[in-house]
Formats: C-alpha cells, sequence, structure tokens
C-alpha cells in the first residue's frame, strides 16, 4: 500500500516516523469521518424526533385549549340554564325578564349567540336578535339532544341565514373571500358565507326535572383570534427566534384559514388563504392526522393538522399547530458542527500524541540504526543503549548480545590469524633459509655437469654417460629455477619486499643481465631473442626498483625459454605511452586459451592439457612478477593466439623525472 | 704478457671455489682465497689480473672487500666480477645508494654461475 501512494507521489515521506504518523492521520481521518457521518445522521434523527414528538405535543396543547374553551362556553350555559330567575321567567312567560338576564349573561361571557326554544324547539329568546323569534330549531342535532336533556358542545358549521338570524354582524364577521393560494385544491367557491361556530346546548329543566326548553349558544370562531392566540401563549409562550415567532395555530373552516396567527408578506393575519392540496387530501378527504414539515409563508415549519369534527362526527375543519424549522436545524447543524469540530480537535491531538508516540517508539530504533553504523564501522566495543522493554529493546539487546559475541569471535579469529601470520613467516624465513642453502650445492653441480657435457674436463666415453650428464644437468637446471621462484616468493610473501625506487635504465639494469643469464639455454633450444628497437630501448628510463625490475624480466624471458617453440625467436620490446611505460615479451608456440589468460597470473596456477606435463614449473614465476608490477602501480596481462604466439604486457607508470 | 693471466678467485665455499678454479684455469692460472681478509692479503701480494668475488662471506663480505681493493691505488685497476643472485637482496649494486650499498665492481654474473659464461666474461674484463 505504501509502494503504491509512494508510487502514486502522494508519499513524500521516507523515514519510518513519517510513514507511523501517516498512518495514525489514515486511521483517524478514516474513523472520525465515519463516526462523524453516522453520528450527525444520528443526532440529525434524533432531533427531527424530538421535533415531531414536540408538536405532537404542542397539538394536544392546543387541543386542549380549544376544548377548555368549548367547555366554558357549555359551562356558563349549564350554570345559567339552572338558574331559578331564568326558570321562572321562562316558566311564568316573563321574556322581557329573560332577555334582559341572558344578555347581560352573553356579554358577560363574551359569547356572539344566546339562544332559548320552548320544549317543541320554537325560538322563544333570541338576545341579539329580539325581534326574530318563534322560528323551529328543534332540527338542530345539539337544540334536539338538550331537549333530551343531554349537555352538548360541538364545533358546527351555521349556515348564512341561520347567522343572520343570530345576530346581523355575525355574517360580515363570518364572510370571507379566498386569497388565492398556490398550492391550495381548486374549489368551485371564491367565498365562504358560512360560519364555524363552537356552540354548547343545554336543556331548561323545571323542579320537576321535567323539560321546559334548551338553552344554546356559542361563539363564532371566524375572525375571532382567542383560541389561536391563546394557544400560541400557552404552548410557544410567545417566543421568538431570531426575531421570528417560533410557533402559530390555525383553525381552519374546512380548508380555509378563519382564525390564525400566521402572517401574510405584509405581517397581517392570513386569514382567507386556504391549505396545501396534499394536506387536504389526507385531512379533509381521509380524516387522518397530517404531521411533516410544511412551507408556511416565509419560513419551513414543522406542522401537525387534526381534522375538527361536527357533533355527528363529519369532518368540517381543521386545527394546525405549527413550530419553526430553523432553531431545529440549527440545533442539528450546531451538532453537526461540533462533532466535525471535536473530530478536527481529535485529529488534531492524535497528530500531536502521534508526534510524540512515534517518536518515542522510533527513537530507540533511529538510535539502533546509529549504534549499527558505528559497529559496521568497525567499532565492536560499541553498545546499544536502550531501555525499552518492547521488541525494540529485545533487538538491541540481541543485537548486542550478537555483537559480543561477534567481538570475541573476531577477537579468537585475530589470535588464530597472528598466530598463522606467525608460523607463515616462520614457514616462508624456512623456506628462505632452505632454498639458500640449496642453491650453493646447486651451483656447484650446474657447473660441474656443465663442464663434464661440454668436455672441458675430458670427452665422456660412452653415449650413454653423455645421456645421463645431459639429464642431470636439465634436472640440476629446473631444480634450481625452482628455487629461485621460491625465494622470490619467500621474500615477496613474507612482506619484507621492500620497493627501492629509483631511475633506471631499463634494459642496461634489468633486461641485459637477464638475456646475458639465459645466452646458454637459448642456444640450446636454437631461439633467439630480439630486442625490438634496441637504440631507443637502451635510452629508457624508468622510476622502478632494478632487482625486482629484473626478476619480472627473468620470469617472463624464462616463460618464454620454457614455453617457446624450439627455434623461435622471442621478441622484447617497450612502447611509451602517456603517464606510462609498457613492456613485452613475445614468443611463438602454442599460446594460451583466452580462458586461462587471466588465470595464469594466479598463485602455482599451471596451465591445463598434455604437453604441459613435460614443463612443469613451479605456479609462482607469474605470480611473483604480477605483485611486484604491481606494487610499482602497473598492470600485467596476457594476451594470446592459440596454436600460434603469446604476449606478456606490463606497464610502469612514468613519472616526472626531477632534474 | 708471460704465460697465462693471474685469476682470483674469493669464495667461502671450497667445492663451489673448486669448481669455478677447474672452471677457469682451462684459460687462467687461478688461485683462491676462503675469506675476505685471505682475500685482500693474496689480491695485494699476488697482484692478479682479475677478481671474481662472493658477496656472501663471514668476517669480511665483498662489499668491503670491493670497496677496500677498489680504494686501494695498487688494486685499483684490477677489474672485480661479482657473483651475485638475481633475487638477491645484495644483487642492488651500485642503484643501492639508499641502502648503503654502493659497489664499483666492473660486472655482475648471476649465480648459478655457468661456468663458461664466467670464463668469457672474465676474459672479456681483460681485454678492457
Amino acid at each position: 500500500m505504501w509502494k503504491k501512494l509512494k508510487n502514486a507521489g502522494l508519499m513524500p515521506f521516507q523515514s519510518l516516523r513519517s510513514k507511523l504518523v501517516f498512518s495514525f492521520l489514515l486511521v483517524v481521518l478514516a474513523g472520525g469521518l465515519a463516526s462523524t457521518i453516522i453520528g450527525t445522521q444520528m443526532m440529525g434523527d434524533i432531533i427531527v424526533a424530538e421535533a415531531y414528538k414536540k408538536v405532537r405535543h404542542d397539538m394536544d396543547s392546543a387541543w386542549m385549549v380549544y376544548r377548555e374553551k368549548l367547555t366554558r362556553i357549555q359551562d356558563v350555559l349549564h350554570l345559567t340554564a339552572k338558574r331559578d330567575l331564568i326558570i321562572r321567567s321562562l316558566m311564568g312567560g316573563q321574556l322581557e325578564i329573560l332577555m334582559r338576564e341572558l344578555e347581560r349573561v352573553r356579554i358577560d361571557y363574551g359569547l356572539d349567540m344566546l339562544t332559548v326554544v320552548d320544549r317543541n324547539g320554537m325560538v322563544r329568546v333570541r338576545t341579539r336578535t329580539p325581534h326574530c323569534t318563534d322560528d323551529y330549531r328543534g332540527n338542530d342535532e345539539l337544540v334536539r339532544r338538550a331537549l333530551k336533556k343531554e349537555v352538548v358542545s360541538s364545533t358546527e358549521i351555521i349556515p348564512q341565514e341561520e347567522l343572520a338570524q343570530e345576530g346581523g354582524e355575525l355574517v360580515r364577521q363570518a364572510y370571507l373571500e379566498f386569497v388565492p393560494t398556490p398550492k391550495a385544491k381548486e374549489r368551485p367557491e371564491t367565498m365562504e358565507t358560512s360560519g364555524m361556530m363552537l356552540k354548547a346546548a343545554v336543556p331548561i329543566l323545571d323542579v320537576n326535572n321535567d323539560v321546559l326548553g334548551a338553552m344554546y349558544g356559542g361563539t363564532l370562531l371566524n375572525r375571532n383570534y382567542e383560541i389561536v392566540d391563546k394557544i400560541k401563549h400557552t404552548v410557544f409562550k410567545g417566543e421568538r427566534y431570531k426575531g421570528k415567532e417560533t410557533g402559530a395555530a390555525t383553525i381552519f373552516q374546512w380548508d380555509l384559514r378563519i382564525s390564525t396567527n400566521v402572517k401574510d408578506k405584509n405581517g397581517l393575519r392570513a386569514i382567507g388563504t386556504r391549505v396545501a392540496k396534499d394536506v387536504y387530501d389526507q385531512v379533509l378527504e381521509n380524516g387522518r392526522a397530517w404531521i411533516d414539515r410544511a412551507f408556511v409563508v416565509n419560513d419551513w415549519h414543522i406542522a401537525a393538522y387534526d381534522p375538527i369534527r361536527n357533533i355527528k362526527g363529519e369532518i368540517i375543519g381543521i386545527l394546525y399547530v405549527g413550530t419553526l424549522e430553523e432553531p431545529y436545524t440549527d440545533l442539528r447543524n450546531g451538532v453537526i458542527y461540533s462533532f466535525f469540530g471535536i473530530a478536527f480537535l481529535g485529529l488534531i491531538l492524535v497528530l500531536v500524541l502521534a508526534y510524540f508516540i512515534t517518536r518515542s517508539i522510533t527513537r530507540p530504533i533511529a538510535e539502533l540504526a546509529r549504534a549499527t553504523e558505528v559497529i559496521a564501522g568497525g567499532d565492536l566495543s560499541h553498545e546499544v543503549t536502550i531501555q525499552s522493554r518492547d521488541e525494540v529493546g529485545r533487538l538491541a539487546e540481541s543485537f548486542n548480545r550478537m555483537t559480543r559475541t561477534l567481538k570475541a569471535t573476531m577477537e579468537k579469529f585475530y589470535e588464530v590469524n597472528t598466530k598463522l601470520q606467525d608460523l607463515n613467516r616462520h614457514y616462508l624465513e624456512m623456506l628462505g633459509f632452505v632454498t639458500h642453502e640449496l642453491m650453493q650445492p646447486m651451483g656447484v653441480l650446474k657447473g660441474y655437469l656443465i663442464m663434464l657435457e661440454d668436455g672441458s674436463l675430458g670427452s665422456l666415453v660412452t653415449s650413454k654417460q653423455k645421456q645421463a650428464v645431459s639429464a642431470m644437468l636439465r634436472k640440476v637446471n629446473a631444480l634450481i629455477n625452482m628455487i629461485q621462484k621460491y625465494l622470490q616468493l619467500g621474500r615477496i610473501e613474507s612482506g619484507r619486499m621492500e620497493v627501492y625506487k629509483t631511475w633506471i635504465p631499463v634494459f642496461a639494469e634489468a633486461l641485459h643481465p637477464i638475456l646475458e643469464d639465459v645466452k646458454q639455454q637459448m642456444d640450446a633450444r636454437k631461439m633467439e631473442v630480439i630486442v625490438e628497437n634496441e637504440e631507443a630501448f637502451a635510452k629508457v628510463e624508468a622510476m622502478a626498483d632494478p632487482v625486482l625490475l629484473r626478476i619480472v624480466f627473468s620470469n617472463l624471458i624464462g616463460n618464454a625459454l620454457k614455453y617457446g617453440r624450439e627455434g623461435a625467436k622471442i621478441w622484447c620490446g617497450f612502447r611509451e605511452e602517456p603517464d606510462q611505460i609498457l613492456f613485452y615479451v613475445k614468443n611463438e608456440g602454442r599460446g594460451i586459451p583466452a580462458d586461462q589468460l587471466t588465470k595464469v597470473f594466479e598463485k602455482f596456477s599451471r596451465l591445463e592439457g598434455e604437453l604441459e606435463r613435460k614443463q612443469r614449473g613451479t605456479g609462482l614465476g607469474l605470480f611473483n612478477a604480477k605483485v611486484i608490477v604491481e606494487k610499482h602501480g602497473g598492470k600485467i596481462w596476457a594476451e594470446s593466439e592459440e596454436g600460434r604466439w603469446t604476449n606478456f604486457l606490463f606497464t610502469i607508470p612514468q613519472e616526472e623525472k626531477k632534474s | 704478457m708471460e704465460g697465462l693471466a693471474k685469476v682470483l678467485v674469493i669464495d667461502d665455499e671450497p667445492d663451489l671455489v673448486e669448481m669455478l678454479k677447474m672452471a677457469l684455469e682451462r684459460q687462467f692460472e687461478v688461485s683462491v682465497a676462503y675469506d675476505g681478509l685471505e682475500g685482500v692479503a693474496k689480491a695485494r701480494a699476488e697482484k692478479p689480473d682479475a677478481i671474481v668475488l662472493d658477496i656472501m662471506m663471514p668476517e669480511k663480505d665483498g662489499f668491503t672487500v670491493c670497496r677496500e681493493l677498489k680504494g686501494d691505488p695498487q688494486t685499483a685497476s684490477t677489474p672485480i666480477l661479482i657473483l651475485t643472485v638475481v633475487a638477491d637482496y645484495f644483487g642492488r649494486t651500485k642503484y643501492a645508494k639508499q641502502s648503503g650499498m654502493e659497489i664499483e665492481a666492473d660486472d655482475f654474473i648471476s649465480k648459478p654461475v655457468d661456468p663458461n659464461e664466467l670464463v668469457r666474461r672474465v676474459a672479456a674484463l681483460l681485454k678492457k
């Protein structure tokens, strides 16, 4: 995953610590985001549910206010109907007195109408329109029930002619033209002429509890704001939110607002407007309560609509209670903001914590890394000091243990190595001593054998004697060669090979003496050495150790002599190159396979193949030459064409000659 | 010149001296000395025409002998041929000034010696 992020360029960090902090951040972001989303969703739901519950509750309170008003009207009528004065004046036909008394009651209790009928349902007294009597009211449901001794009250629709009968102003009070309302249901009417009334009816009984008549009265709701304002004041307590009223109540006559404290755009009570179609359908058509958010006039509200029924249970209107949604949305937003705020604070906290925690986690690792660098640098006595008891601590502990073991092993190794070096030195000294001691008798043997062979000491008699002498001479020469190589090796390997560099004429000091030495052997094999460009060669000077350079030439020419074809030529030469001089010794012969061109310089190396058996060398000559050339800062290598020639080349760095 | 040229061989190894003597006797009159002291004494007394001198000797080594003889007007002109080993430390002849082993020999010949080559070289020195 890291790799991916890194490839995508999202991960510019490299240190362990940055990775840890980044991981912390990812985890917290993912967790924080998830819990914030889920949390705000949940809180939002809870707040909405709470708001609905409150509106439901408000609706109950509204109904209480509404019914209280209705009950009060009923109570007033009930009490009045029981008064002696009322009963007696009705019985005695003293209608003037009855009228006066009832008019007082009507005004005292704020009723819009108060009417008495006799036991046959005929109107006897009408307080507001005294002249209008003797009409039949027995067909009115409430009156009918009152004449059957029931005390009843309900909301009722009162037609215009009835309003006109009960009181002239009531017609005007009830009359409302429809105000065009965008979402309202289409209706053919354009106005409302009837009214909606809180109405009660009670029986008037004599002493024998027989029905004398009935009394009915009520309050017209149209343009009467007492109930809605009381609802507003008891339920919403007149609270305002950001200058807006938090709640409102409305009474609808059918779908028409007849009493409300919802204000229109001009700040006036929005009577004459009508309810939205969807509410109309659910509440008026289907008789179900409606609760949802609704856009009322200017703002979103959480609104509840309940049907209002008359005494027969028919739906005649709607009671509405609505509360401003804004406080709830603000509350929800507040919760969301605080969730995000908390998440953000958490993020900061986690970053700070991560900073310190990762430091405490990575510090030992960084220390460990530093310590390993010190130890890797060779200081094995360095110990990692980490006290933590976690995996890093364990790692540090085992690291220390490992270092100690390594140190102990190294010391042992060093000890053994020192012993080995001592042994090797002893061996090399011994080698030097033995070979040097061997050289003397060999020299004597060689001298006598040469003289025997060439007849200087008298001619050999038989061919077998001659054969024996030349065989001995060959073997002695081979032995001498071997001893010489071991002498060189002993010197080189014992570390006592000091290079005394000085300006020397290379030809005179290093090459010529060797050519002199091998002359005899050359002649024996009918071979010839050709020094190319000899005049120039004689002038070549180099900064080198003459004795060591002589060993190099000796070994190369010795090789050429040994492996060169009998009767063939050996070429020696040089070439001046920038910063160095190149020397070469080339012979005609079988050559060296390409894969063995570097192998020949290895210690004790032998060329593979049948023919080499006869010419067994020490495997040291070229190795010695290589060590010497490299000690001079040069290079040595071989080139060859198999079956034709071999060329050994080496370079000596050319230094600026100080005059 | 009356008879053969005289060559003095100075070496501490009797068998080698014997061999060298046998080789040189074919052309020269040979006398021998078995250490440096004897060698210097004989060189002064016998005044040889050439000297073959070994380096590694007890008592007085070849360097010292060479220096003494070259420093003595009586023997300074006598050519000296030094016996040396190619890989030997003492092969640092006139170029070994750093180690204080400067030597002014007339020629050098590698050990082990080829008797015929020795004769040839001595003869060459005498011709000069």
